[in-house]
C-alpha cells in the first residue's frame, strides 16, 4: 500500500523532472540536458550502489574462499533480496533513458584477504560500513523508503554480527 | 514545545505497547532458560525496561498519556521449554523491530534516527536468539512458531489467536 504510493510518487516525480523540453519551451539545446533525478530516485540509486558493492565483495571472497559458502550464501541471498526491493523503487524511464548513475560506482580494487578469518572480518567491516551508509539519507527519504533503508541497514548489522561470530570460530 | 504530531504519538504508543509485551514475555521466557541464555534474557529484560521508560518520557513530553502495561498477556503459543522460550523472545524482538520501524517513517528526523537505532538493536537481539538473520527486519516478520521451523507440530498458537496474532493484553488498560 505505502509502497504503491511511493512508486506512484517516484513515477510522478520522474515525469515532473523531465524538462519541458518535450514541449519545446526551452529550445533545442534543452534536449541535450539529462533530466535531474528526483530526490528519492537518488536515495534509492545510492542504496543500490551500496548493495551492489557488497555483493561484489561477497563474490570476491567466495571466489578466494569457497569453503566459506555455507556461512556466506544465506547472507548473500539476502543482499540480492535487498537489491531487488530497492530496484523495485525505480521506474525504468521510457524511451531507453538511462537510470541515474550511482554516485559511488561499485568497484573492488582492494585485494580480498586470503585466510578465512581475515576474509570474514573483511566482510563484517563492509557490512558495518554499508549499514551506516544506508542511513545517510534517512532524514530526507520519503517515509516508506526511509523505513526500507532502516530495515536493510538493520539486516546488515545482523550480518556483521554473524560474520564476526564466524570469524572468531574459524 | 510545538503541538505533538499525532502520527508521532501513535507510533511511540505502538512502540511502548511492544516494549510492555516484551517485558512480560522476557519474564516468562527467563524462567525456562539457564546459564548464558538466562543471563542474556535478564540483560534484555532490563534493556526493555529502560526503553519503556524512555518512550514513556517521550510521550509525556508530547502531552500524551502513555499506554499502560497489561497485568497478563496472552502468549502466542505455550512456553514450557527452553526452545519455546527462545522462540518467544525472538518473536517479541521481531515485533519490536516492526513497531520501531513505525518511528523510522515519521516526519521528525530525530524520531526517525531513534527508530532506526531501535530497529537495529531489536534485529541484533533477534539474530542472536535465532542464530540467523532476516532480510527485512520489521518489514517482513515471520509468523509465530513455538520452536524452529523443523518442529511445526508442537505448541500451536492459542486457539483464539489468528496466525498473525501478537501477545494481546488480557486486561487492556
Amino acid at each position: 500500500m505505502a509502497r504503491d504510493t511511493t512508486r506512484r510518487r517516484v513515477l510522478i516525480a520522474a515525469a515532473a523532472a523531465l524538462p519541458l523540453a518535450a514541449a519545446g519551451c526551452k529550445g533545442i539545446a534543452a534536449l541535450g540536458t539529462p533530466p535531474k533525478a528526483a530526490p528519492d530516485v537518488t536515495v534509492a540509486t545510492d542504496a543500490i550502489a551500496v548493495e551492489t558493492q557488497l555483493i561484489a565483495g561477497y563474490g570476491a571472497v567466495l571466489a578466494a574462499n569457497p569453503g566459506l559458502a555455507g556461512t556466506l550464501r544465506p547472507l548473500l541471498a539476502q543482499h540480492h533480496e535487498h537489491l531487488a526491493r530497492l530496484r523495485g523503487r525505480l521506474i525504468v524511464p521510457a524511451r531507453g533513458q538511462p537510470l541515474p548513475t550511482p554516485r559511488a560506482t561499485p568497484r573492488h580494487t582492494a585485494p580480498v584477504p586470503g585466510t578465512p578469518a581475515a576474509a570474514l572480518g573483511y566482510l563484517r567491516d563492509a557490512e558495518d560500513a554499508a549499514s551506516g551508509a544506508l542511513l545517510a539519507h534517512l532524514a530526507t527519504a520519503p517515509p516508506s523508503l526511509a523505513q526500507l533503508l532502516a530495515s536493510i541497514s538493520a539486516s546488515e548489522a545482523t550480518h556483521a554480527l554473524i560474520l564476526g561470530t564466524a570469524a572468531r570460530h574459524s | 514545545m510545538t503541538a505533538a504530531d499525532p502520527a508521532a504519538v501513535a507510533a511511540l504508543q505502538h512502540a511502548l505497547a511492544a516494549e510492555n509485551s516484551a517485558i512480560y514475555g522476557y519474564g516468562v521466557a527467563g524462567a525456562h532458560l539457564t546459564g548464558t541464555r538466562r543471563a542474556a534474557a535478564v540483560k534484555s529484560w532490563v534493556g526493555h525496561q529502560n526503553a519503556r521508560d524512555a518512550l514513556t518520557a517521550m510521550l509525556a513530553a508530547r502531552g500524551a498519556q502513555p499506554v499502560a502495561a497489561a497485568v497478563v498477556y496472552q502468549l502466542p503459543f505455550g512456553v514450557h521449554s527452553a526452545a519455546a522460550a527462545v522462540a518467544l523472545v525472538t518473536l517479541l524482538e521481531d515485533r519490536l523491530s516492526a513497531a520501531y520501524l513505525g518511528l523510522a517513517g515519521l516526519a521528525d528526523p530525530a524520531l526517525r534516527a531513534y527508530g532506526a537505532r531501535a530497529v537495529r538493536a531489536a534485529a541484533l537481539r533477534a539474530a542472536a536468539w535465532r542464530g540467523s538473520t532476516l532480510a527485512f527486519p520489521g518489514l517482513d516478520v515471520p509468523p509465530p512458531r513455538a520452536s524452529g521451523p523443523a518442529s511445526q507440530g508442537s505448541g500451536s498458537p492459542a486457539s483464539s489467536r489468528p496466525a498473525h496474532g501478537k501477545p494481546t493484553p488480557s486486561h487492556p488498560g
